[in-house]
């Protein structure tokens, strides 16, 4: 089967104006191209190309950079995590032939000078067999849902499903609130985001192709029965950090060449040896709890099912913003959250800090709850 | 004077828009990532315990000294005390009083790391300092140390 892919307008429509009035609009072209266009990796070009192998793999990465995301490494370098998370995203994308990936970086709103020109805050790039087909910026917040912009890219771009397509998800940002949710965009603090409106997301990229087979939640604290129940329609396998994930930062080495290690009917075993590996990297790097779960949803279906009108209630009830000092706790400390099959269908990771009170908990129920 | 000061400098970084809200914890996290990093330059165990508790005494003083400036308000000395107790902590464990064991001396690297580490976690997910705040922090930390 051969698909012819196309970029789609943005800056490409642009080099075909008459040249007659190129000299009086240039310096306005230069601004806008110059503000909606999006940084290129440095070793992938853009190009229309001829597709003739069929996609195995559809992996999509929604990666936030609308807040704090500087840090520190070990060796005092400072680092935005969004941009290192970017790469990964870009290099997962490059490194497999058989798939197609599309990223969504949301960006920082441009500043007040800039919003002048563009308000497009959000870059998108889509990748087919390993090449960048298209890049260009748009505007996150134009459409009445938060992903609704990105949704229509996605759908613009996909290729069509094939059958026993392996689909991957991933999310790199921090916490999402699982109520209220307002000021999680730094430069949009009027806007909402919960882990509800994620779920409309990812729900919107499941449409027509069924759950992803495997859904990474790279922020602190998603490992929580709401947040795993309100992803489960649309995932298999799901792999978050119940605790703190330092700088939301999952290794992703081992998604490179998905085609030798990944089918549909490995997915489980393939998302184990993920969350392992991420969890085995990030003990190496730091110092604070390393906690990484693997949920496969169907088998925890009963516990999250059974403690989730608790958990809402709870959550509901809360002042917003959350007191101080309250800080999440492992639902097996709270009566309310514990059952005898809490641990079903949870493989987990878990490594106390190293330091600090908690040093001498020794285990951890895979679930973080919030504390009455 | 040491008030018109810091007020003049704050005045001007607003004026220059060099800073802005989403990086407000930047300067007291780069204080404590130079501190790690001294710590592990740093050959003699004495002399990075020394490096450690000069860095946590420094920053408890300016903690104090920006939760008594009327240029903030009551939210950021919500953040603050929760940080001073944050950091009251670190500086518990590293003498091995209040119910910690003593940082043995072959752990004072990854002590450090651990300080700057949980400082990065909790700005993320409990304290709240206002850009004001954050930079009258690190503006006595300068002139302190």
């Amino acid at each position: 089967m051969a698909i012819q892919v196309q970029n789609s307008q943005s800056a490409t429509q642009a080099y075909s104006m008459p040249s007659r009035c190129i000299y009086c609009v240039a310096p306005l072209l230069f601004l806008l191209l110059s503000c909606s266009t999006v940084r290129l990796p440095s070793d992938v070009t853009t190009s229309g190309d001829t597709i003739t192998t069929p996609v195995r793999y559809s992996i999509v990465f929604v990666i936030h950079g609308d807040g704090k995301y500087r840090y520190h490494d070990t060796v005092g370098g400072s680092h935005q995590a969004d941009e290192m998370a970017l790469d990964s995203a870009h290099e997962i994308a490059a490194q497999n032939p058989q798939a197609e990936a599309f990223i969504f970086h949301e960006r920082r709103r441009p500043g007040f000078l800039r919003r002048l020109i563009t308000r497009r805050d959000g870059a998108f790039y889509y990748y087919r067999q390993g090449k960048l087909l298209a890049a260009e910026s748009y505007r996150r917040y134009r459409k009445s849902e938060r992903f609704d912009a990105a949704v229509n890219l996605y759908n613009q771009f996909r290729a069509p499903s094939e059958l026993d397509q392996t689909r991957l998800f991933f999310y790199f940002g921090h916490e999402i609130p699982e109520f209220g949710g307002a000021g999680y965009d730094a430069s949009h603090p009027r806007e909402t985001f919960t882990v509800d409106d994620l779920a409309g997301g990812v729900e919107q990229w499941s449409r027509g192709a069924g759950r992803f087979d495997i859904l990474v939640l790279a922020t602190c604290y998603g490992g929580t029965p709401h947040t795993i129940a309100g992803l489960s329609p649309y995932a298999r396998y799901i792999v978050a950090s119940p605790e703190n994930l330092h700088l939301s930062y999952f290794d992703l080495q081992p998604f490179k060449q998905l085609h030798l290690h990944l089918t549909r009917d490995s997915a489980h075993a393939f998302a184990e040896q993920f969350a392992r590996h991420a969890f085995l990297r990030l003990t190496t790097e730091v110092q604070t709890a390393v906690t990484v779960a693997l949920y496969d949803v169907d088998r925890v279906a009963s516990y999250v099912t059974a403690v989730d009108s608790m958990y809402q209630r709870v959550i509901s009830h809360r002042e917003e913003p959350a007191p101080l000092l309250r800080l999440p706790i492992d639902c097996a400390e709270e009566p309310l959250f514990t059952r005898p099959d809490m641990h079903e269908g949870v493989t987990l990771f878990y490594r106390p800090p190293q330091f600090g009170r908690a040093r001498s908990k020794r285990d951890h129920s895979g679930w973080e709850c919030p504390a009455l | 004077m040491l008030k018109y000061c810091i007020l003049a400098v704050v005045l001007s970084l607003f004026a220059l828009g060099q800073t802005s809200h989403a990086q407000d914890m930047d300067g007291i996290q780069k204080y404590l990532n130079d501190m790690a990093v001294s710590v592990k330059a740093a050959d003699d165990p004495a002399e990075k315990r020394a490096i450690l508790d000069r860095s946590f005494d420094a920053m408890a003083r300016a903690l104090d000294k920006v939760e008594q400036s009327p240029m903030i308000s009551s939210d950021d000395r919500a953040g603050i005390n929760l940080y001073r107790a944050s950091l009251q902590e670190n500086r518990d464990e590293l003498a091995g009083v209040n119910g910690f064991d003593r940082v043995p001396d072959v752990r004072l690297d990854a002590f450090a790391d651990y300080s700057v580490q949980s400082l990065e976690q909790a700005a993320e997910k409990t304290i709240t300092i206002s850009l004001v705040a954050a930079l009258l922090i690190v503006i006595i930390l300068i002139l302190i140390v």
